[in-house]
C-alpha cells in the first residue's frame, strides 16, 4: 500500500485533535486526522455537550416544578426517551458540524484505529485490516481517556454504568448510587435527582468536588443535601452485589458500614488515558500513570511525536485539550508567537445545580504555595438579579496575593456562574490587580455584580454587604 | 563624491550651485559638516575637496562640482539632515547677495552645533526643482497634495528623476499627521507588571516582554529583578538591556557568499601583501579629468584609475591573470577585471571586460553603469561572467589595509584603500603627500612572492606616473 504523506497526522478526533488539525491547516500544513469512532470525541458525543443538554432539561424541569413561586401554573412531567433523544440529536448535529469543519479546512479524515510504525509512519486499521498507511513529519496523539474502573466495581453497562450508559437511560432508575464526586459524578447526581431519583453520592475524600475551594465544596454540598441528595464523604464502596435489577452496595463510612440497594450505580472515579495499542512501546515517549509525558510544548520523548488533551494528563478538560491543540500546531509550524499555556489559568466548570466555576488557586493551595492572601466573598442573597430570578443559592469568592495584589484565584457557585467565570479568566490573563477590577463598571442588574463586590470585599470595600 | 550640478532657472542664467549634505545611503539620517576645506568666500575648482562629511559610520570628502566662490551656510561641526543645503558656489562674475538665499535665515545665523532643517529634504527632490521653484511631481501627486494640504516642496520624492509620486505625498501626509510617540506609556506591560516593576525598582524599558505581542508580564519583571540581584551579588555588569540574540536564516546572496568565500580559503594557497603608492599625480590627473569630462557626466573614480593600472600591469605579468588547477596553469588571454560592489544584502562582482583595451573614460562609464545596475539588481549574466582578476575597494570606509579573499578561479585580487595624507622625505625635509596602500592577495600555487611583488610594484609605478595610463 502506498504511503500517503502529510505534514501533520493527528490521531484522535476529539476537541483537542480536530482543533489541532484545523490550526495546522490554517498555518499552511497538510493535516490528516485519524478517528476510530466519532468525530468530536467523547466531549461532543458522550461528554460535555450531551450532558449539558440533559442538565438543561433538568433545570427547566426544576423550574417548572417551582412555577407557582413565579405565579405560573405548569404541570411538570417528562418522557425519558425524548429527553435522551434530544441529547443524542444535539450530539449528532455537532458531530456533522465537525465533519464540515474538516472538509472546510481540507483536513483529510481517515476512519480507523491508528498505530505508530516508527519513523513518522502511521497505519490505520479497521476491522483488523490496514486501510491506510500514512507518513508525517509530526504526529499528534489526541486519543483521549476512558473511565477508570475499580477492582470489584467494574462497570457492566447494565446495572453498573459509566457516564456512557448514564447518558442514555431507557428507564428512569428510582434510586441511584454515584461513586465519585468529581464533575462527572455530581452532574449525574444533579440530573437524576432533578428528575426524581433518590441519589446517594459516595466520595473517598473528605469533601465533594475535591478540586474546588473548600468553602465552595461545602456550599455546594449544603445545596445538594437540601435537594435531597445523600452524600457520604471519606467513604468507600467496598463491594457491589448485583441482583436481578438492582445492586446492593456495602459502603464503609466514618460511622460504620452501610448496606444499601440501588436500581443502578454510576462509576465516576476518574479516567485513564488511552495509551494502549498506539505503538508507543516502539518510541521513546514515556507513559506515567496512564498519561503520556509531555513538556510545555506538548512534545513527548520521541522527536516529532506530540500528545495533547486527556491522554497527556490532567486537567481533563476539553478546553485545555483544544488550547493544547492550537499550541501544538503552532509549535510544529514554527510560529514565533506560540506560547506555552499558563496551566494555573485554566478554568473549570461543573454544571450541577447550583453551578460551580473556578480559576486559579484555592485558598488552601494559595496558602500552601506561601502566599499571604486577601480573601473576598459575596453571597448571592445580596445580589438584586439573583433575587429577581429567585435563585440566590450561591457565592463568589476571590483570592488575592496580599503583597502584590495579584488575583490568584476566583471561585463561584450559583446560577450561570459557568458563563461568568471568563471575566476573571480574562482579568487573570491580563494580570490585572484588584485596582483594575474595582475600577471596572459591572452592568446592573446582573449576577456578575457579585464578582465586583467580592473583589471590593477582599479590600474591605464591599458596597452591598 | 560631488555635489549636484549648478541649478538653472530655465532662462539660461546661472544660479549659485547648492552645496548639499550628501545622502550616502538609505540608512543615513544625518550628517555633519566636519570641516570646510575652502574658507567662506574662498575660491574652489571643480573636483576639489569642499568639505569633510562625517556620519556615525563614515567620514569622507565632498568635492565641488562647480568652480567659483564658496559661501558657507552653516559653520563647521553643524549636523543637518541629508539633502539639506549647507552652502553655495557662486560662478565667477555672479553677484553674491549680502544675505544668502534658500535656507531659513535663522539657520545660517544659528551658532554651532545648531541643527538646520533641510530646505528640500532629499537630494533627488531638490534636483528636480526648477529655478522657479516648481517641484517635479505627477499630476495625481499634485491633486492629492492639494487635497491633503501638503506642501509639495516638503515631500520626499522617490519617483524617477526626483519626481514626487502620489505615494510620496501620502507618506508625507501620514508622517505629518502621526502624533509624536508618547514616551512613557510606549512599553506594553500588564497592570500587575507595572506595579511589581515599581515595587522592585525595575525599569520597564529594559525588560523583555514574553506576553502576547511582547507585553511585559509579572514574571518578566520578576526575572529582570532576579537577574539584577544576581548580577549585583556577583559584581558583574548586567547584560546590556537583556537583549535577545537575533537569528537570521542564511539564504540567498548571504548563503552564496558564505559558501564561495569559505571555499576560496579552503581550496587555494592565498596570502596578502601591502604596498604604498604616492598618489599626488593621480589626484591631480583625476581632478583634471573630472573637470575635463564634467560636461559629459563622466566621473572617473580612483578605483577606475587603479583598474586601468591593473589591466596594464596584468599584460606584463600574465601569471597574475591566470587560473590554477591541479594539473595546469591557464594564462588567460583576456583581461577582464571584476569590481566588488557592496549592496545592502551582500556583495556582487560585476566584470569589466577587456579592460586592457578600454580607455580611462570608457572604464569610468562602464564601471558606473555596472555599479548602478548592481544596486538596481539589473545585472545581466554577461555582466558577471569571465573575470580574470578582481579589484575591491574599501577606501571609502577609511580602511588602510585589508586581506581581500580571492574570487576563484582567479589568481589575484587587489584591495584599494583610503587616500590619506602621508610624508615623503626630500633630503632632510618632510613633504606632505597623498598616499594610498594597495593590498594584493594572490594564489601562491600560481605564482610566488617575488613575481607577485613585481606585479604589485608595476601597478604602483603606473599610479605614480599616471600619464602612462593614457598612452
Amino acid at each position: 500500500m502506498a504511503e500517503t504523506t502529510f505534514d501533520v497526522v493527528v490521531v484522535g478526533g476529539g476537541p483537542g485533535g480536530y482543533v489541532a488539525a484545523i490550526r495546522a491547516s490554517q498555518l499552511g500544513l497538510q493535516a490528516a486526522l485519524v478517528e476510530r469512532e466519532h468525530l468530536g470525541g467523547v466531549c461532543l458525543n458522550w461528554g460535555c455537550i450531551p450532558t449539558k443538554t440533559l442538565l438543561h432539561t433538568a433545570d427547566l424541569y426544576r423550574e417548572m416544578q417551582q412555577a407557582e413561586r413565579f405565579g405560573l401554573t405548569a404541570e411538570a412531567s417528562f418522557d425519558i426517551g425524548k429527553v435522551v433523544s434530544r441529547s443524542r440529536a444535539v450530539a449528532g448535529q455537532l458531530n456533522s458540524g465537525v465533519k464540515f469543519l474538516m472538509r472546510k479546512h481540507t483536513v483529510e479524515v481517515f476512519e480507523g484505529a491508528a498505530r505508530l510504525t516508527g519513523g513518522g509512519g502511521v497505519t490505520v486499521e479497521r476491522d483488523g485490516e490496514t486501510v491506510a498507511e500514512l507518513g508525517a513529519d509530526s504526529i499528534i496523539l489526541a486519543t483521549g481517556a476512558r473511565p477508570r474502573s475499580l477492582p470489584g466495581l467494574e462497570p457492566d453497562g447494565e446495572l453498573v454504568w459509566t457516564y456512557r450508559e448514564a447518558m442514555v437511560p431507557t428507564t428512569m432508575p428510582s434510586s441511584l448510587l454515584v461513586i465519585g464526586s468529581g464533575a462527572i459524578g455530581v452532574e449525574f447526581a444533579s440530573f437524576y435527582r432533578a428528575l426524581g431519583a433518590e441519589v446517594t453520592v459516595v466520595e473517598v475524600l473528605p469533601r465533594i468536588l475535591p478540586v474546588e475551594d473548600e468553602e465552595i465544596s461545602a456550599f455546594a454540598r449544603g445545596e445538594f443535601e437540601k435537594q435531597g441528595i445523600t452524600i457520604h464523604t471519606s467513604a468507600t464502596v467496598e463491594s457491589l452485589e448485583k441482583g436481578h435489577d438492582s445492586v446492593t452496595a456495602s459502603i464503609a463510612t466514618e460511622n460504620g458500614v452501610i448496606e444499601a440497594t440501588f436500581d443502578r450505580a454510576i462509576l465516576a472515579v476518574g479516567v485513564t488515558g488511552n495509551v494502549e495499542g498506539l505503538g508507543l512501546e516502539g518510541t521513546s515517549a514515556a507513559v506515567d500513570r496512564g498519561a503520556i509525558v509531555v513538556n510545555e510544548w506538548l512534545e513527548t520523548g520521541e522527536p516529532g511525536l506530540y500528545a495533547i488533551g486527556d491522554v497527556a494528563g490532567p486537567p481533563l478538560l476539553a478546553h485545555k485539550a483544544m488550547h493544547e491543540g492550537v499550541i501544538c500546531a503552532e509549535r510544529i509550524a514554527g510560529l514565533e508567537t506560540a506560547r506555552p499555556m499558563e496551566r494555573r489559568r485554566i478554568p473549570g466548570c461543573t454544571y450541577c445545580h447550583p453551578q460551580v466555576a473556578s480559576v486559579g488557586l484555592t485558598e488552601q493551595a494559595a496558602g500552601e504555595a506561601g502566599f499571604s492572601v486577601r480573601v473576598g466573598r459575596f453571597p448571592l442573597v445580596g445580589n438584586g438579579k439573583a433575587i429577581a430570578v429567585g435563585d440566590t443559592a450561591g457565592m463568589v469568592k476571590t483570592i488575592f496575593d496580599a503583597d502584590t495584589d495579584e488575583l490568584l484565584g476566583a471561585h463561584l457557585v450559583g446560577p450561570d456562574v459557568t458563563e461568568m467565570i471568563q471575566g476573571f479568566v480574562v482579568a487573570m490573563g491580563l494580570e490585572t490587580t484588584q485596582a483594575e477590577l474595582m475600577e471596572t463598571v459591572f452592568p446592573h442588574p446582573t449576577v456578575s455584580e457579585a464578582m465586583h463586590e467580592s473583589v471590593l470585599d477582599a479590600y474591605d470595600r464591599a458596597l452591598h454587604m | 563624491m560631488r555635489v549636484l550640478p549648478a541649478n538653472t532657472n530655465g532662462t539660461g542664467v546661472e544660479m549659485p550651485a547648492d552645496i548639499y549634505m550628501v545622502k550616502l545611503g538609505m540608512t543615513m539620517t544625518e550628517g555633519t559638516v566636519a570641516e570646510w576645506h575652502i574658507p567662506d568666500g574662498g575660491e574652489v575648482k571643480t573636483g576639489e575637496d569642499l568639505y569633510r562629511l562625517e556620519t556615525e559610520k563614515v567620514e569622507m570628502e565632498v568635492e565641488a562640482e562647480a568652480s567659483g566662490t564658496v559661501r558657507h551656510l552653516v559653520p563647521e561641526e553643524t549636523t543637518v539632515d541629508p539633502g539639506a543645503i549647507v552652502g553655495y558656489i557662486y560662478a565667477p562674475g555672479e553677484e553674491i547677495p549680502a544675505e544668502l538665499p534658500g535656507a531659513d535665515a535663522p539657520a545660517a545665523a544659528a551658532p554651532a552645533p545648531a541643527r538646520v532643517s533641510p530646505v528640500a529634504a532629499p537630494v533627488a527632490a531638490a534636483a528636480a526643482q526648477g529655478g522657479g521653484g516648481r517641484v517635479a511631481a505627477s499630476p495625481a501627486a499634485r491633486r492629492l497634495a492639494k487635497e491633503l494640504g501638503v506642501e509639495l516642496a516638503s515631500v520626499t520624492a522617490t519617483g524617477p528623476r526626483g519626481r514626487v509620486t502620489e505615494d510620496d505625498v501620502r507618506t508625507a501626509h501620514e508622517a505629518a499627521a502621526a502624533p509624536a510617540p508618547a514616551a512613557p506609556m510606549a512599553v506594553p506591560a500588564s497592570p500587575l507588571a507595572r506595579k511589581r516593576a515599581q515595587a522592585l525598582g525595575v525599569d520597564l524599558a529594559v525588560v523583555r516582554g514574553t506576553g502576547p505581542g511582547g507585553r511585559i508580564t509579572k514574571g518578566d519583571v520578576e526575572t529582570a529583578a532576579n537577574v539584577a540581584t544576581a548580577t549585583a551579588a556577583t559584581g558583574e555588569t548586567p547584560p546590556a538591556a537583556m537583549r535577545e540574540d537575533e537569528v537570521l536564516a542564511v539564504r540567498g546572496m548571504r548563503k552564496v557568499i558564505a559558501e564561495r568565500m569559505y571555499a576560496s580559503l579552503q581550496s587555494t594557497a592565498q596570502l596578502t601583501m601591502d604596498m604604498d603608492v604616492a598618489m599626488d599625480d593621480c589626484v591631480r590627473l583625476r581632478t583634471q579629468l573630472v573637470e575635463e569630462w564634467s560636461d559629459e557626466g563622466v566621473r572617473p573614480s580612483y578605483t577606475d584609475i587603479v583598474m586601468k593600472a591593473v589591466a596594464k600591469a596584468l599584460l606584463g605579468h600574465p601569471r597574475m591573470n591566470a587560473q590554477f588547477s591541479d594539473t595546469e596553469l591557464t594564462l588567460r588571454g583576456e583581461v577582464n577585471v571584476g569590481m566588488a560592489v557592496a549592496l545592502e544584502e551582500g556583495l556582487v562582482v560585476p566584470v569589466l571586460r577587456h579592460v586592457d583595451q578600454l580607455g580611462l573614460k570608457e572604464i569610468a562609464m562602464e564601471s558606473s553603469r555596472l555599479a548602478a545596475a548592481a544596486r538596481e539588481g539589473s545585472l545581466g549574466l554577461d555582466d558577471m561572467a569571465g573575470g580574470t582578476f578582481t579589484v575591491s575597494t574599501l577606501g571609502m570606509f577609511g580602511v588602510d589595509s585589508f586581506t581581500p579573499i580571492l574570487n576563484p578561479p582567479e589568481a589575484g585580487i587587489l584591495g584599494v584603500n583610503r587616500l590619506r595624507d602621508s610624508v615623503r622625505w626630500e633630503g632632510e625635509t618632510p613633504v606632505r603627500q597623498k598616499a594610498m596602500t594597495l593590498s594584493l592577495t594572490w594564489d601562491h600555487r600560481a605564482l610566488d612572492g617575488a613575481p607577485a611583488a613585481q606585479f604589485l610594484a608595476s601597478v604602483r609605478d603606473y599610479l605614480e606616473a599616471p600619464f602612462r595610463l593614457l598612452v
